[in-house]
């Protein structure tokens, strides 16, 4: 049983690793105002629970490197509840490669769908 | 989920989970855990301050749910880290590429672009041209002349002039003021060496402890050994970047004008040979190519020393600027 568990969470984080950049430009792709760590771990925590099945901790890293390919920009702020607040904002080559990771994943999951249809569940 | 892997107690307080974090990254590299305190305080900050009326205690109860308790969090760090730097590096030479993860998205397609092949030993040392590395380290060089005398002006300034006013009450808001300047210049020494050098350096400034007063404070700046490092550190750039700046000048300079010495003579008319002291001891067309074929060697040896030299700075600049 918890051999079928490891597994299981093995594959949501593969899952996940895979998807999170995705989710993280389409969250900043949608936002009207630049966000920080935490305001984009509590969207993505309300509107998709499906790919959060990891931790929230995982994100800042891959906030880190989407900013380092130039698909993000940011500035940092001060805060009073902490530490400076770095806030990020998508670009416009950021948005380009969000359609095309859009299209990537439509069709991938067309294709897995025409996969997955008629196994037993 | 139930997580078996979490023998330690949850902390009660936020200094106590960002010590936490920091014993389970303990021997990770130490800009990586400066950032991972970072995040970690600014998603805790965060949070205890959108629950107001909670205790410290609750909230972060809550947070080993959604943010992650420290040690799965020093986990998620831990291969986050490694996933990126095999997707950010280019292939070593004689390395096959690690296949890239599908997570580093973007960056992978650029850092995955050459592909290398085991080589020989020539092929290696003229191999040394595809190394971005190099170029960035032979930049750094030239550039270290200009950082170094401003990072050295700048700490002798601010410590004589804080120092000496500090007969005044002025001198204690000077003296402040640049220490905390240090640390800022700290962290943009750290960009520059990351990008020129390809050395790992923090990217969020040095967690502080912000649950002390900030007499405490203060006084932690005094104590802190990095603070004293970091002058050092950047006393210490004045003489090294007058070293790098004259070496890669002169040894750029030699091996170029080597190469392009017998254009000198078909272009300009110059006359091309070895003299010493104002006697011609050689010169003729059979020299061209041995000209040529040193200046090419030496520009070669001097791209190796390059990246050496940058190599070497980089683990310099890691000892005394992130030492935890």
């Amino acid at each position: 049983m918890g051999d079928f568990e490891a597994q299981l969470r093995k594959f949501q984080k593969e899952l996940s690793a895979g998807t999170v950049s995705l989710a993280l430009l389409a969250v900043l792709a949608k936002a009207q105002e630049p966000l920080y760590g935490y305001l984009i771990a509590k969207e993505l925590e309300r509107t998709g629970d499906g790919v959060l099945s990891g931790k929230q901790s995982a994100l800042y890293p891959v906030l880190r490197n989407l900013e380092g390919a130039g698909l993000l920009e940011s500035h940092v702020e001060p805060s009073v509840a902490g530490p400076p607040r770095r806030y990020y904002r998508i670009n416009d080559e950021g948005r380009a490669v969000l359609r095309q990771w859009i299209a990537a994943w439509n069709a991938t999951r067309d294709s897995l769908e025409s996969v997955l249809e008629g196994v037993e569940r | 989920m139930n997580n078996q892997s979490n023998p330690r107690p949850l902390p009660t307080t936020i200094p106590e989970y960002l010590e936490q974090l920091r014993a389970a990254l303990a021997g990770a590299d130490p800009a990586m855990i400066q950032d991972a305190l970072y995040d970690a305080e600014e998603y805790l900050r965060s949070e205890l301050a959108e629950q107001a009326g909670k205790s410290e205690a609750e909230v972060i109860a809550g947070v080993a749910g959604s943010y992650g308790a420290p040690e799965e969090v020093a986990e998620i760090y831990r291969e986050t880290e490694v996933t990126v730097n095999r997707a950010l590096r280019t292939p070593a030479a004689g390395r096959r590429p690690a296949p890239v993860p599908p997570m580093a998205g973007a960056a992978a397609a650029a850092g995955a672009a050459v592909a290398a092949k085991p080589r020989s030993p020539a092929a290696r040392f003229f191999g040394v041209v595809l190394d971005p590395h190099t170029y960035g380290a032979l930049f750094y060089m030239l550039l270290s002349l200009v950082t170094g005398i401003f990072f050295f002006t700048w700490v002798v300034t601010g410590l004589s002039l804080s120092v000496s006013l500090l007969i005044l009450i002025v001198g204690i808001p000077v003296l402040l003021l640049f220490l905390g300047s240090v640390r800022v210049l700290s962290l943009v020494e750290g960009r520059i060496i990351e990008a020129l050098l390809g050395v790992r350096m923090p990217r969020r400034p040095a967690y502080t402890d912000r649950s002390q007063g900030w007499l405490a404070r203060i006084g932690a700046m005094f104590t802190d050994g990095r603070t004293w490092l970091t002058m050092l550190y950047f006393v210490l750039m004045l003489p090294l970047g007058v070293a790098y700046f004259s070496v890669a000048t002169t040894l750029l300079s030699t091996s170029l004008a080597l190469v392009f010495a017998p254009m000198a003579e078909v272009v300009f008319d110059q006359p091309v040979g070895i003299w010493v002291d104002g006697v011609k001891m050689a010169s003729g067309v059979w020299l061209w190519p041995l000209s040529i074929a040193a200046g090419v060697l030496l520009l070669f040896a001097t791209l190796h020393l390059a990246r050496a030299i940058g190599r070497l700075h980089g683990a310099v600049a890691k000892h005394l600027l992130v030492r935890l």
